[in-house]
């Protein structure tokens, strides 16, 4: 009992204990805020990088294969392929080009130094089927966001449909969807003309030759990503076809699953061997021609993966910290409670009863400080929003640009299991660390410590 | 009752070993607290120090024992020795016939809660807590915190009991600090005395108050001695209160010099 009692007296009485809970309680607010920030991040991060992806991605390289096939240049079979998996709950075709985007009659005074602020802007042009675009990927998702500083579409289920107010030469013009960024930066507007151009292998010669065309912007889509919103223009996949006169129809294909989570690995594997056989990829190397979206943007992924752990390494040295603060205060106590040992020792405290005492005291502290830092800590990460923009109005400090990462606001997570592993790692630190002085505290000679004065 | 000085130490250290009889129960049965040939030895750098010189003595039920003889003659030694808080260097000390130092650290722990009782010259109470408190603290150090709280209230009945007839009713909840010495000495009385322990220990109990409230003290002491028919050993440098034990023995460099038998004259 007196463990029990001793301990909370001793923790009440001596103000110092404040520090340590103090202490304890900081270093879990912080980890747990940064951490939820953190997961928030990449969550959002992952969302934004699979955003113009979809779950599989078959990527098949044109060329002729070892028996003399070539994988075929219509992507009809190979829809037809994937489809009959009844795995797969959606997939479309892309047809991917690169090119330069120039505003009509501006073109000749363009500044060749920059590919984004000249008149000119390099751009990855996408040609879609639109309903199957729509199952397959978020575009519907893209197309229906509140544009920063576009304009939206006429129409989400007919997205190249002609803007309003077109004169009757230029509605006959194929349309474009660009992407937000790109439209604010070249000054874009619904129903403006703009010029793409690029450059194509020629078949009878084998040189390039250049090809240009006029589009009209039938307005703008936000994903949310930042290269895709600076560099993406949406086309229906015949008038890319049409403009690049290739014979080849489709680059890649891409695949929604009914349950990605459960399946993506074992559909991705299965289409590899499944579209091989049947030569509809090159074969040589499936793991390329084939890939969950993980798989694609497997390294930025892992990044900011490593990057969650990194933070959350370098935050548990503030726990250290905060244990050794609780190791100093109690390693303090000891040396002032001598006496009280050796009256204890004397009236019949085992040392076992002493060392316990000695770390209920830290107990309590790591357990106050934890609670607390974890109450704070959840607060905040579900609050995070709310404080940055009261701390911006009060304080007229912007800590959190969203323009820079193209949020609306900071994503946080908070994950239970990590909120319990931070408070039990905090516990776990601060008892490792409250041993010490407990054990010696323990050894003290009765008599040794009732003569301390 | 038997005590003896020991003579033979000196020649048990210079090799003439002469093997002595433990104490053995007399007429009055086994003694509550007793010494056999117990040596204390401290080692000063490469110099080893005996403090005690194989002492041997006895302490019966009911009995009050007075340890007195100049500075440094080894009487708190003997004292620390005989209440478990140091460990004599050779010989038993036997605890109601048990040889304590044989037995485990918990049993020795559960001898000085139970069957000892402590009253420092220094008081040593406990600064954080009240009155109330330092006198429960044996309780609290005995009991589980289940078992604290079923007895609770007898606890503090008991405890309460005790500081009442001390003259303490109205300073339960005072702190050490805001007590003067006699009501710290009569609050560690009071704490010695919460277990009612066979053996009471007492080092100068007096030696840290005033004449007049050093005797208000020992009133109580020696009243609750008598009430309680307590084994009570006190280390004195005052040979008026040597007088009033009714056994006193002198100590001098580390051994038992006389054993009165009686209260020393004055």
């Amino acid at each position: 009992m007196f463990r029990l009692f001793l301990s909370l007296r001793y923790l009440r009485r001596r103000r110092t204990n404040l520090i340590g809970v103090l202490g304890v309680g900081v270093a879990v607010w912080a980890l747990i805020t940064i951490l939820s920030i953190m997961t928030g991040f990449l969550e959002q991060a992952r969302a934004m990088m699979r955003g113009s992806l979809s779950d599989v991605l078959v990527l098949p390289l044109q060329v002729e294969r070892p028996d003399g096939r070539t994988p075929p240049l219509d992507p009809e079979p190979l829809l037809a392929a994937v489809r009959e998996d009844a795995r797969v709950a959606a997939a479309a075709p892309h047809l991917v080009w690169f090119g330069l985007l120039s505003q009509v009659g501006r073109a000749s005074t363009g500044v060749w130094s920059s590919s984004q602020y000249g008149h000119y802007a390099g751009v990855k042009m996408v040609g879609i089927d639109v309903e199957d675009e729509m199952e397959a990927t978020e575009l519907r998702a893209s197309l229906e966001r509140e544009p920063r500083y576009g304009s939206s579409v006429r129409d989400v289920d007919d997205p190249f449909g002609p803007p309003p107010g077109l004169l009757p030469h230029v509605a006959q013009l194929p349309r474009i969807v660009v992407g937000d960024q790109l439209f604010q930066v070249h000054n874009l507007a619904r129903g403006r003309e703009v010029e793409l151009m690029t450059a194509v292998p020629d078949g009878d010669t084998g040189d390039w030759r250049t090809v240009r065309r006029t589009f009209v912007v039938a307005g703008s889509f936000r994903s949310g990503e930042n290269d895709t919103d600076m560099q993406r223009v949406y086309l229906r996949r015949p008038d890319l076809v049409e403009f690049l006169g290739e014979t080849r129809q489709y680059s890649e294909v891409l695949v929604r699953l009914q349950d990605y989570a459960r399946d993506g690995e074992a559909v991705r594997d299965d289409l590899r061997e499944r579209l091989g056989a049947a030569g509809l990829i090159h074969g040589e190397d499936p793991t390329l021609e084939v890939q969950t979206w993980e798989d694609y943007r497997g390294v930025l992924l892992r990044a900011i993966q490593n990057e969650r752990v990194m933070m959350g390494i370098m935050l548990s040295l503030v726990l250290l910290v905060a244990s050794f603060t609780i190791f100093a205060l109690l390693s303090m106590m000891v040396h002032e409670k001598r006496r009280d040992v050796g009256i204890l020792s004397a009236i019949g405290a085992t040392p076992h009863g002493v060392r316990s005492m000695f770390l209920l005291i830290a107990f309590w502290e790591a357990a106050i400080g934890s609670l607390l830092g974890a109450a704070v800590g959840a607060w905040t990460a579900t609050n995070i929003d709310r404080i940055e923009l009261w701390l911006q109005k009060n304080l007229g400090v912007e800590i959190f640009d969203r323009d820079v990462y193209l949020l609306d606001h900071i994503p946080s997570v908070v994950e239970p299991w990590r909120v319990a592993a931070v408070v039990a790692g905090a516990f776990l630190s601060a008892l490792a660390f409250a041993a010490i002085p407990a054990w010696k505290a323990s050894r003290l000679e009765p008599l040794e410590a009732l003569r301390y004065e | 009752m038997s005590s003896s000085a020991d003579p033979a130490a000196g020649r048990e250290r210079s090799g003439e070993a002469q093997v002595q009889a433990p104490p053995v129960a007399d007429a009055r049965g086994t003694p509550v607290l007793a010494a056999d040939r117990v040596r204390k030895s401290f080692r000063i750098g490469d110099r080893e120090l005996e403090i005690l010189h194989g002492v041997t003595m006895e302490l019966h039920r009911g009995e009050v024992l007075a340890v007195t003889g100049p500075s440094g003659a080894g009487k708190s030694t003997l004292l620390h020795t005989l209440g478990l808080l140091e460990r004599p260097s050779e010989g038993r000390v036997l605890i109601e016939g048990r040889s304590a130092w044989e037995l485990s650290l918990n049993e020795r722990a559960a001898l000085r809660n139970r069957r000892i009782g402590f009253v420092f010259q220094f008081y040593h109470l406990l600064p954080e807590l009240t009155a109330l408190e330092n006198v429960l603290l044996p309780g609290m150090i005995s009991d589980s915190v289940l078992l604290y709280r079923r007895r609770r209230k007898r606890a503090h009945q008991t405890a309460e009991d005790l500081l009442e007839r001390f003259g303490l009713a109205d300073r339960m909840t005072h702190r050490p600090p805001q007590l003067s010495g006699g009501e710290r000495q009569r609050v560690a009385l009071a704490r010695a005395l919460f277990h009612d322990p066979p053996i009471l220990i007492a080092d100068e109990p007096t030696g840290n108050l005033d004449t007049a409230t050093g005797e208000r003290v020992l009133e109580l002491l020696f009243a609750e001695q008598e009430r309680r028919n307590l084994s009570l050993i006190l280390v004195t440098h005052d040979e008026r209160l040597a007088a009033r034990c009714q056994r006193a023995l002198y100590m001098e460099d580390g051994q038992i010099g006389m054993d009165s038998g009686s209260p020393i004259p004055t």
